[in-house]
């Protein structure tokens, strides 16, 4: 990591990188139900990825190298950020009941899907990355702890990571008014699964629950509120307790059923 | 040892870039900026060390932890500290994890080519399979309780 520190060059290019995105800043556009919402991070990631030897030739192998050694430490800022966002409304979350701390396990659905339907496309250990969770900023830093983001199963969280937050709050505020004209679930519940996500796709879907359903809206905006705040609490321990442990096994069974063999160290 | 001082030094330089584009995406000064970020690096650094000489859990479960725990009503001068870190942007924080990650990302590419597509397919099952089963678990417990 010593030389990854002295590698000014890269330092440089972030503070470069960093600077031109956050000068674009966020942007907006509407399309349909939801909201395609493009923020800074994603300029800085793919121009970052342009500046490898295939494309601009800024960066060279060892810098790449130097670069990814990094990441794993650098989201422990924002992973102290999460912490003080759900500090203040600890309380509060504690008397939202039992429906909001039972929906987490909803976590549970993502990966018995998930998981066999990566394997299924042919992925390895990406699959156990990819799909353990629903992939926002904890699952993230997580995986990066156990694997490293380099790893496979790093790419696999990354990779979801940012599928998401291209796509998610579109797709969130999409699945919302699609699940609300099946009318299986009550507007509360499909509420509070809104926080499952980001803090963003939450507001997507609390947005057109809201215009679909105006008397409620009051309650289906303080319901995915706290859904969301107790996921950036439970999150993180619900990933290593349950939701990791339980992938890895399914990932074993499915790839002794799949390539007949156990699976490879 | 050194290890945790390689870890501050990174944390240091990533806070300074924060600290940058806090101030040109969301207007937060830098001098204005600079407490929250103090308290922030502080508790990273925190982590490392529990990490390190408590008990081998991931460093960012401490560090969530004691975010959480400082900021929580009743912990001595909660306010002012939930206030600090509040002057920098959440996003702002993102940016440079991810420009770190996409200078890094080259080097993947090939077998991000390899996964690409399918990584897609797998992220649309996973958010709906997250959505759907949080709805209907939120559902059937309402219904239990009685509020619906």
């Amino acid at each position: 990591m010593l030389n990854a520190i002295k590698n000014v060059k890269i330092h440089l290019l972030v503070l470069a990188l960093v600077a031109a995105s956050e000068l674009v800043g966020i942007l907006k556009f509407d399309i349909g139900p939801g909201k395609l919402v493009l923020i800074p991070m994603l300029y800085a990631v793919i121009i970052g990825a342009c500046l490898g030897p295939k494309f601009l030739k800024v960066v060279n192998d060892r810098d790449m190298d130097h670069a990814s050694a990094l990441v794993g430490l650098t989201l422990m800022l924002l992973m102290a950020r999460y912490g003080t966002l759900v500090g203040p409304k600890f309380f509060e979350i504690l008397k939202a009941g039992p429906a909001l701390i039972l929906q987490e396990f909803g976590n549970i659905g993502t990966l018995l899907i998930g998981i066999p339907i990566a394997m299924f496309l042919g992925l390895k250990r990406e699959a156990v990355g990819a799909a353990h969770s629903i992939a926002r900023e904890p699952n993230v830093a997580l995986i990066g702890d156990i694997y490293g983001l380099d790893s496979a199963e790093g790419r696999g969280v990354m990779g979801v990571y940012i599928c998401g937050t291209v796509f998610g709050t579109i797709f969130f505020g999409l699945t919302a008014s699609l699940l609300s004209i099946l009318n299986w679930f009550h507007p509360y519940a499909l509420a509070m699964a809104s926080g499952v996500g980001s803090a963003s796709m939450m507001t997507a879907t609390i947005g057109s629950l809201s215009a679909i359903y105006p008397d409620m809206a009051d309650k289906i905006q303080a319901f995915g509120v706290a859904s969301n705040t107790l996921s950036g609490l439970d999150g993180v321990y619900m990933s290593m307790l349950i939701a990791l442990p339980l992938s890895n096994k399914l990932y074993k069974i499915l790839y002794r059923i799949k390539y007949g063999v156990t699976q490879e160290a | 040892m050194n290890k945790i001082i390689e870890s501050a030094i990174v944390l240091l330089i990533v806070a300074a870039i924060t600290l940058v584009g806090n101030r040109i995406g969301y207007g937060f000064g830098i001098i204005e900026a600079l407490p929250g970020m103090a308290v922030l690096a502080g508790i990273c650094i925190l982590g490392v060390l529990a990490h390190r000489y408590v008990y081998k859990l991931p460093t960012v479960l401490y560090v969530i932890t004691i975010g959480m725990i400082i900021t929580m009503p009743g912990f001595p001068g909660n306010d002012t500290v939930a206030a600090w870190v509040s002057k920098v942007n959440f996003l702002a924080l993102t940016t440079p994890i991810l420009a770190y990650a996409g200078v890094g990302i080259g080097k993947d590419l090939p077998a991000l080519k390899k996964t690409g597509w399918r990584i897609v397919v797998v992220s649309l099952f996973v958010m709906t399979g997250t959505y759907v089963a949080s709805a209907g678990i939120a559902h059937v417990v309402l219904k239990f309780l009685g509020e619906i």
